[in-house]
């Protein structure tokens, strides 16, 4: 058999053999069988000392080049199996990615603190400051510098509650509008968010606490146009592009001329739903002019500056924004309620 | 307040339906609740006249009738009725016809016999016996006058009107009168307000014959006019007096009472009726009543009168409670031969006050309490002396009493044009609020841009230029108010510091899972003993309501501990496996007083937790996070609040103050509370949060030198608190010191009765050098020497 021959009949055993290779270790083995120390080519190699001088080079050469190309096939048959092990490894991985999970807990803020932070963001963008005030209030802040002399049938619509003749629980945050006219020169941006209670018995629309923001603009030529403009811009920014408001006359003793203050529905944009009965308006808050009288009674020369005034109640708003039904469930602090705000 | 339609169209037209009527109002500041159409549910009911009426054959109380409606062929109806006869003129609901209660009229037959329609009762109307005298409880409604058959029946039963119910506003009490609305509307509309020509037809004699009055107390009567009317002839009002009375939601009495009633409702002036007869030494004393005094009103309940309560006396007694009810012996009855009208005006805060005393508030009250204009009284009075002639009640005796001591003066507001609009925001034009105040009936006089406006009698609510504002602004049209942002000087604006440590608390604790949460700022005084708080502790010093709605809510809080352990309880009895709870309230201490003499107020942080993951330390960890995440540095030490449980309890210091209470609820505390399961809960005072939180500063430099971590285990008396103990050990250890932690407790007989191993973990590093093993060793020998000499604790050997 000649040399050609013996490399052939190696190179056909070999190829025979790595295609039964399926992992490294086997294929580690042939390529010692091959061309280790005691390998078939390796073998062959020594054998050449039979040849003649004349057929060495030839031959070694022969060798040589079955042994690259042998080596190589190892090498192609070794980047086989490392592919085909990893991807069975990966295979071995393989998870139901759509299986259920728990979510880490995360908690939140009260509805209420939600809608107040919306409109304090709102608010202090257009430059006013957040300020607060007592809760437990004289009657002198709370009434009589809003204009609300004692008896005056006002205080009626405010079921008020009493600590003494001269200290009440504040029906509003308005008396923050005279603690900060007392206190500050014009021009005035606050807004006072905070706690206010009525005598009124808990049902599903009424809370003996509940909280209110008040706003205050003082300054030279404020109107009722700034007064519209300043809404329209926080019934955008809380309630979206498209939210409006609309004014209807109204009357508060602390405001002249006063308003009363529809936004757009946001159910419905304005035609006319179930949540705004049919109107397409929602009544969300009160204002108007702070009456000369009351910027007077608070050291403010009614003749250089004008301002304007305005009440918002945040229950309301939340359980319109929500859709909470029950004034109660905001008191009562069931996790399955307080769970669903994000 | 409620109106119909049709008295409204009396003094102003209303050329549009109900609904855009409605809005005009509402625009131009007159609200409205909702009006309602009285005939809405009655449809297809007509006029029929009953031409046979036969017994049942079937039935012993049953009729077989026939009716003419006025179509080709008379009807068939049975109809149950004792009253129906032959000849008869009724309402008959043919088929198809709608009734109130949503009920149809179907074609049937009644034990046999065929009924095509059904002759009304006027309850199956929803017509009141006091509209329609001649219904009859028992049977059908018969006709008393003549109607052409097939007639709706809506026009001749007062049903074929609308209602307004109007919300009049508080500084507006001339809208509490038909003519008040009838001005408004006029305006609102772009028509005119007729007022009607009132003349009144004297009959002679003299009223001072009949009797004399006296004002004693002018200071809450300033205005009293009094009118005689002798020859009384009490009877039934007229069919339309009836209906604008039903549709303005007042029954009919007799013409009398009903004229008295209808000027009020017209004019807005409360009047009173006085049977003069009755009223003892025919004297009428306005005077405040004295110790002892009595009075049995209309309604026939006796109500003691508290001193200075206002009220109207004959020469002997005090007989009504002046502006609120009259008295029932002078009440006004078939028998009544003469008759004393009263047209006073009585002061605000006294009918307020005195009505709130006795618990009665009247059409009459309300009107008082809101002010009724004194200058417009004579006109009210002369109204319905009007209307005893009209209606031929009586014979109107020849003078009028008008005992007004200081007649008000016409009220002038003089003010720039363009400050009025200016104010506004809208560009009204000057002659337009000129026109404008005119139709609203001030009497404006102008130059250039001063005018100078009369108030209208009627108005009490006009006092300057920011109120003609008003009035300018409304009729032009609020809808014309433009959109103008803010000008003038910026302001700096944002959130207070406080507010801005309240949301970085927020931030913190609900990314831990809590929820927030909010309660009432009141509660229960016995809360405090559900506390187990002892007898002299401060916080049961607690600010109490004068008028609370209940005993449950009748303190203001000095703890925000009871909500939240009652919040606890609830979710846990609501089968809500778990629960973290904070709220973030204020706490108010009537001990201490600001300088205006208010309770101090400070907002406290309170935390609660329940559920398999939590416990002790799991919430004492959360609150070591917040306070690290302030800046605040603590160290824990055994606490003694009395609501928590004595071997689980705690409370967290930085230096000497402490800022956090901890524990599980003690076992008592939490039957107190009706709480099934354990929980932990923790308070914080913010105010202390405040003044200690501090600023991050800035951050160390990534370090450069390798660190060492030594293990120590000590033995120590089980008893040791390790908390004060490893923060003493840290400082021993001085600068060097990068972290210091626990990380194992072993407990061994091997190791002794009450004795424990912990094994504390110390990290040291150098800022600029690699450490030394003999600063190494120094520093361990320092830690260890405080852990043997102050606590006790020797290496385990």
């Amino acid at each position: 058999m000649g040399m050609k021959e013996r490399i052939a009949e190696i190179h056909e055993a070999m190829l025979r053999e790595l295609a039964g290779t399926d992992e490294m270790k086997s294929l580690e083995a042939l390529r010692v069988k091959v061309l280790g120390k005691k390998g078939d080519l390796t073998a062959l190699l020594r054998s050449m000392g039979q040849l003649s001088p004349e057929e060495r080079p030839a031959a070694g050469a022969l060798i040589n080049e079955e042994r690259e190309r042998i080596t190589a096939l190892l090498e192609e048959r070794a980047q086989t199996l490392k592919e085909m092990a990893r991807k069975e490894a990966l295979k071995r991985e393989t998870i139901d990615v759509t299986e259920p999970v728990t979510m880490p807990a995360i908690g939140s803020e009260h509805p209420v603190t939600l809608v107040m932070n919306e409109m304090i963001d709102c608010f202090t963008g257009m430059g006013f400051e957040v300020v607060e005030g007592p809760e437990v209030e004289l009657d002198h802040y709370n009434f009589e510098l809003m204009n609300i002399p004692k008896n005056h049938p006002a205080r009626d619509a405010q079921d008020t509650f009493y600590v003494d003749d001269n200290i009440v629980l504040r029906t509003h945050t308005s008396p923050m509008q005279a603690r900060t006219m007392l206190t500050r020169k014009p021009p005035i941006r606050v807004i006072c968010p905070g706690r206010v209670f009525r005598a009124d018995e808990v049902d599903a629309t009424h809370s003996p606490v509940f909280h209110q923001m008040e706003g205050l603009v003082i300054d030279k030529d404020v109107t009722m146009a700034d007064l519209r403009g300043t809404l329209n811009a926080f019934a955008e920014y809380v309630y979206g592009k498209g939210i409006t408001t609309r004014f209807r006359p109204s009357f508060f003793p602390f405001t002249e001329p006063s308003t009363e203050v529809d936004l757009t529905c946001a159910a419905c944009h304005g035609k006319g739903c179930r949540v705004c009965k049919g109107t397409g308006w929602i009544e969300v808050l009160g204002g108007g002019m702070v009456n000369p009288k009351v910027l007077e009674m608070c050291g403010i020369d009614s003749s250089v500056y004008s301002g304007f005034a305005f009440g918002i109640g945040l229950e309301r708003i939340a359980m319109q924004r929500y859709g909470i039904p029950d004034m109660r469930l905001m008191y009562e602090g069931d996790v399955r309620f307080l769970g669903q705000f994000r | 307040m409620k109106i119909p339609m049709r008295w409204i169209r009396d003094y102003a037209e209303i050329p549009m339906d109900a609904a855009a009527y409605q809005d005009k109002m509402i625009m131009i500041g007159d609200g409205v609740e909702g009006y309602e159409y009285l005939g809405a549910e009655v449809e297809g009911v007509v006029v029929g006249r009953v031409l046979t009426c036969e017994p049942h054959p079937n039935s012993d109380h049953l009729h077989v009738t026939t009716v003419d409606v006025g179509e080709a062929e008379p009807l068939h109806v049975v109809c149950g009725a004792p009253n129906v006869a032959a000849g008869q003129l009724v309402p008959v609901a043919k088929v198809g016809a709608k009734l109130p209660g949503g009920v149809t009229i179907k074609k049937g037959k009644l034990r046999g016999e065929v009924s095509e329609g059904m002759i009304c009762s006027g309850e199956e109307l929803g017509v009141p016996v006091e509209l329609y005298p001649s219904v009859g409880a028992a049977g059908i409604l018969v006709f008393q006058e003549d109607y052409p058959l097939g007639a709706d029946v809506r026009p001749i039963l007062g049903l074929d009107d609308t209602v307004m119910d109007f919300e009049v506003l508080a500084n507006r009490p001339d809208c509490l009168s038909v003519w008040g609305i009838a001005r408004e509307t006029a305006v609102a509309c772009g028509t005119e307000f007729h007022k009607p020509e009132i003349h009144v037809k004297e009959a002679g004699g003299d009223i001072h014959d009949y009797v004399s009055i006296e004002v004693k107390d002018p200071d809450l009567c300033p205005r009293y006019i009094a009118r005689v009317i002798k020859d009384v002839r009490v009877g039934p009002s007229p069919k339309w007096l009836r209906e604008y009375l039903y549709g303005a939601g007042m029954r009919s009495i007799n013409n009398v009472v009903d004229i008295t009633n209808f000027v009020m409702l017209e004019t807005g002036h409360p009047m009173h009726a006085f049977d003069l007869d009755k009223v003892e030494g025919h004297k009428i004393i306005v005077r405040r009543t004295v110790e002892g005094e009595h009075i049995t009103t209309l309604d026939g309940k006796q109500h003691p009168m508290q001193p200075g309560q206002l009220a109207i006396c004959d020469a002997v007694k005090p007989s009504c409670v002046a502006g609120v009810m009259g008295g029932e012996e002078s009440e006004i009855t078939e028998s009544t031969k003469t008759v004393m009208f009263e047209c006073a005006v009585f002061d605000q805060a006294s009918t307020r006050l005195t009505s709130r005393a006795l618990g009665i508030r009247t059409e009459s009250s309300g009107r008082f309490e809101k002010g009724v204009s004194v200058r417009t009284a004579m006109e009210a009075i002369e109204r319905a002396c009007q209307m005893i002639n009209e209606l031929d009640a009586g014979d109107v005796v020849s003078g009028v009493i008008d005992l007004y001591p200081n007649p008000a003066q016409e009220q002038t507001v003089t003010a720039s044009l363009e400050k009025i609009t200016r104010r506004t925001g809208v560009e009204i034009p000057p002659e337009t609020v000129v026109e404008i105040l005119r139709r609203l009936h001030f009497g404006v006089t102008r130059d250039g841009d001063t005018i100078t406006a009369a108030v209208p009698d009627f108005r009490q609510d006009v006092e300057g230029p920011a109120d003609l504002s008003e009035e300018a602004l409304r009729v032009y049209g609020y809808d014309k108010i433009p959109s103008t942002r803010l000008r003038g000087e910026t302001t700096a604006g944002g959130r207070s510091e406080e507010m801005r440590l309240r949301d970085r608390i927020a931030r913190v604790l609900t990314g831990l899972g809590f929820y927030e949460i909010m309660n009432y700022s009141f509660v229960s005084p016995r809360t405090v003993d559900r506390l187990h708080l002892a007898e002299d502790d401060p916080r049961r010093d607690m600010l109490a309501i004068r008028n609370p709605l209940g005993e449950d809510t009748s303190v203001m809080r000095t703890t925000l501990m009871p909500d939240m352990l009652k919040t606890l309880a609830l979710n846990m009895n609501h089968g809500n496996e778990r629960a973290r709870l904070y709220e973030m309230s204020t706490v108010y201490d009537p001990a201490h007083r600001t300088a205006e003499g208010l309770p101090e107020e400070h907002r406290v942080l309170t935390l609660g937790a329940y559920g398999k993951e939590e416990d002790f330390f799991s919430l004492r960890a959360v609150c070591e996070r917040l306070l690290n995440q302030l800046g605040v540095a603590t160290v824990p030490y055994v606490g003694s609040e009395p609501y928590l449980h004595p071997g689980r309890r705690a409370e967290l210091r930085c230096g000497d103050e402490v800022v956090c209470v901890i524990g599980e609820v003690h076992p008592d505390v939490r039957e107190g509370f009706d709480m099934p399961g354990r929980a932990w809960v923790a308070e914080m005072s913010l105010v202390a949060l405040a003044k200690l939180a501090a600023p991050m500063g800035v951050v160390k430099p990534m370090p450069r030198y390798p660190a060492v971590t030594r293990d120590l285990s000590l033995v120590m008396a089980e008893s040791t608190q390790v908390g004060p103990m490893l923060h003493d050990m840290a400082e021993a250890a001085g600068a060097i010191l990068e972290d210091a932690r626990m990380f194992d407790v072993f407990r061994s007989p091997v190791l002794g009765l009450d004795r424990k191993s912990v094994a504390f973990s110390f990290t040291l590093r150098g800022a600029d050098h690699t450490l030394t093993e003999e600063e190494i060793t120094r520093a361990m020998n320092k830690i260890l020497k405080v852990a043997g000499e102050k606590y006790g604790a020797a290496i385990r050997g």
